[in-house]
């Protein structure tokens, strides 16, 4: 007997018991709660792990070919979701016949138009964001500096600006960018002007309200 | 034209709800159990329990073999029908269907028990109509919201578990740090000890508190990776339940109460002295054991004796309702394997429900409630139920069919394992109950479980105290089982199958689809490679 009031006994045999039941259960439910993973977990869970080293830091790419406004809000939404730091570039080409510095108004106002609109998107969601307009030589080249500088995770890309076949699906460039970065590369080719958006009878109107541009 | 595909069961059963299912059913079990045989065996109540849990023990690990191999709704009948056929599956899921019966009937009248502790007006003994229509209210409710299709919903079961788990540790670890003495436990247990028949009504009672496992492998279709998680979830259950289950006849045997007991005349008595039926108030304690020892803990007491009886009211109403909900699973169940007529798979055009095997349950769970109270609402029925019952009833009269129904299904489901294991080793098995004897049977590897002979032993011993010392149990339970052949041959005879023997299945097809339905595709590359080979090594030892 440990201690005993008239209606409290204390013994040790009690003690060792109440800790033994106490400890048995515990330790049976932890158990319980954390089974093995399956195959599957394990592909699911690695994936998940991976998702922050894939998406640290992002670079949404905007060019006069490339048009990446609609995958905007994505890269967004995964910035948010995992506090990546997201960095917004316009490249414009310069040509070999100007001076690499030369003035380009119309680029860089079009520049102006695409990362603002970017920058709005951002602020709509409290991400860390930065712009930069880039004058290069080579879009690819000049992405890929960038992706290099920035220690970028994922690089994003839109689509090739229609009307300007160049012989590859998806346009020279963006393949040339696939090849050859050193990150994850994310490319996100529109759908075919809201096709499915379009009901059987009203075809041609559905896609030229989704598409406005293209006139 | 597409075709809409076959709704099935979504699997969103996770290890927490799936353990809270079984809890729920099974938990509840110690707040009947334990003043019951308290009531019985005296001085041995802990060797009550301890008989009656080993034996538990290997029905659990049994039912987590075959729920992890057989991952479908159904439960122990199916187990059954597949290892041993259509007859010993239909007694084996007839005996299920009286345990429902009695489950909704027993629960409901104890959580009024418990309610009883404290508002007087529910004590049976003094207000019997009261008490009386106050459960059938409860069964008529439960039966109706289950028409309706209303359930407690998992995340409510999952809480009221966490909350019981947490409360009986805590009367526990409480009860054993300040009132436990170990020199009162054995001083109880030499000069208490029971006689032998007594001995073995406690056992046979001792059981129902281990009745319930089937809920987990109920709900196996709905459990997400039930190959992996059933087997956690079934030994954590089986080890938590016989913890407390020991625990407790241990702890009301070497217990000191918080504030002591005296009887009538003003003496002194034990804890346990206050569950007899002798005891004035012996039949009405013997229902609220659990918030009654918890009362008298120190220190937690104070708390436990307001929230212990309203706790234990709603998890033996969970209980009462699973009852309801079970039995109509079964039924369903077994009219689509063709052992009941297909009325029970009948559903309400606006519910959706299948109102008919509710309403036909509920009806009988009912019969049985007037059957059990029927000596304290009537007078006249005393000399009767003296003259043929040995004077049982309420309580005595429930548990008596509950402990005969779980012996006869658990029987039959340690034999469809062993059945199993030699018919059907191709299926993997994630768990494999251990100690098993490796040989070659019909020109394949099987392994005889030993456990399972163990078990068959236990529980059938059971079984044959249950008959021995339960005047009513060995009257009304072998009668059922009559019944329900009789039923049986007549509807198998009119629907011309085989009344003897079983129906031809396609267990292998069968297998196939299961663990893909289960999500295991694992395991059903496995089942399909020894499948494969199998049948090479057949067509081997066949070739010239």
């Amino acid at each position: 007997m440990i201690y005993e009031s008239s209606s409290v006994h204390v013994t040790l045999a009690g003690v060792v018991i109440a800790c033994v039941i106490a400890a048995t259960v515990f330790a049976t439910l932890y158990w319980m709660l954390h089974p093995p993973a399956s195959y599957v977990m394990k592909i699911a869970a690695e994936a998940a792990s991976e998702l922050e080293r894939m998406v640290g830091s992002i670079i949404v790419v905007f060019s006069p070919e490339i048009n990446s406004a609609h995958m905007m809000a994505l890269a967004v939404k995964l910035a948010r979701g995992e506090r990546s730091e997201l960095l917004a570039i316009y490249i414009v080409e310069v040509p070999y016949t100007l001076p690499p510095d030369a003035e380009m108004p119309e680029e860089e106002r079009a520049a102006l138009d695409a990362l603002g609109a970017a920058e709005t998107i951002a602020n709509s969601s409290n991400v860390t964001f930065r712009a930069e307009t880039i004058k290069a030589r080579s879009t690819k080249q000049a992405v890929l500096d960038i992706a290099k500088r920035e220690k970028a995770d994922l690089i994003i890309l839109g689509s090739y600006r229609e009307g300007k076949y160049s012989g590859a699906p998806l346009g020279r460039t963006i393949e040339e960018i696939a090849a050859d970065a050193k990150c994850d590369v994310l490319i996100g080719v529109e759908g075919k002007h809201g096709t499915l958006l379009i009901d059987e009878g009203g075809g041609l109107q559905s896609a030229a309200i989704a598409n406005p541009t293209e006139e | 034209m597409a075709s809409t595909p076959k709704p099935e069961l979504r699997r969103s059963v996770t290890p927490w709800g799936s353990f809270s299912w079984g809890y729920s059913d099974v938990g509840a079990d110690i707040f009947i159990g334990l003043g019951l045989v308290l009531g019985a065996a005296a001085g041995a109540t802990n060797v009550a329990f301890l008989f009656a849990g080993i034996v538990y023990v290997c029905i659990g690990l049994a039912y987590t073999e075959l729920a992890a191999t057989y991952p479908v709704a159904g439960g122990g009948q199916y187990f059954v029908l597949r290892g041993l056929g259509d007859i010993f599956g239909f007694i084996a899921g007839w005996a299920v269907l009286l345990d429902f019966t009695i489950d909704i009937t027993l629960f409901a009248w104890t959580a009024i028990d418990y309610l009883g502790q404290l508002i007087p007006v529910l004590v049976g003994s003094s207000h019997p109509w009261t008490h009386f229509l106050v459960t059938l209210a409860v069964i008529m409710a439960l039966c109706g919201l289950n028409v309706v299709g209303v359930r407690e919903s998992t995340a409510f079961q999952g809480f009221v578990s966490a909350l019981d788990v947490t409360s009986e540790t805590c009367i526990l670890c409480f009860g054993f740090l300040f009132a436990f003495r170990p020199d009162l436990l054995i001083h109880t247990m030499r000069v208490d000890w029971p006689s032998p028949e007594h001995l073995m009504l406690g056992t046979s009672l001792a059981i129902i508190s281990f009745v319930g496992l089937e809920s987990i492998s109920q709900a196996a279709q709905e459990t997400q990776r039930p190959a992996s998680i059933i087997p956690r979830t079934s030994v954590a259950l089986i080890l938590t339940i016989l913890i407390y289950a020991l625990a407790y006849s241990n702890l009301a045997l070497g217990f000191v109460p918080w504030h002591p007991i005296v009887d009538a005349a003003g003496h002194p008595v034990q804890f346990w002295q206050i569950f007899p039926s002798t005891y004035p108030g012996g039949a009405d304690n013997q229902g609220k054991a659990v918030a009654l020892l918890a009362a008298q803990v120190p220190y937690f007491g104070a708390l436990a004796a307001f929230y212990v009886p309203i706790l234990g009211a709603v998890l033996l109403t969970i209980s009462s309702n699973s009852g309801v909900f079970g039995s109509s699973r079964i039924a369903y169940a077994m009219s689509h394997t063709n052992l009941l007529p297909s009325i029970f798979q009948r559903v309400h055009p606006r519910y959706r429900t299948p109102a008919i095997s509710i309403l036909a349950f509920c009806g009988l769970a009912i019969l049985e409630l007037i059957f059990a109270a029927l000596p304290s609402l009537d007078p006249m029925a005393v000399s009767t139920y003296a003259k043929f019952f040995h004077g049982e009833g309420g309580l005595d009269f429930l548990a008596d069919l509950y402990a005969f129904g779980a012996a006869t299904s658990y029987s039959f489901v340690f034999l469809a394992l062993i059945a199993l294991r030699l018919t059907d080793p191709l299926s993997p098995r994630k768990f494999k109950i251990p100690l098993n004897i490796p040989f070659t049977f019909r020109g394949e590897r099987v392994e005889f479980p030993v456990v399972g002979v163990l078990g068959f032993l236990g529980i059938f011993s059971i079984l044959m105290f249950t008959l021995q010392t339960h005047p009513l149990g060995r009257i009304f339970g072998p009668g059922w089982l009559v019944l329900g052949i009789v039923l049986y041959f007549i509807y198998r005879k009119r629907k011309r199958l085989p009344v003897l023997r079983s129906q031809r299945r396609d267990w292998r097809k069968s297998q196939v689809d299961i663990l893909r339905n289960a999500g295991e595709l694992e395991l059903m590359d496995e089942y399909v490679a020894n499948v494969k080979a199998s049948d090479e090594r057949r067509a081997q030892a066949a070739a010239p």
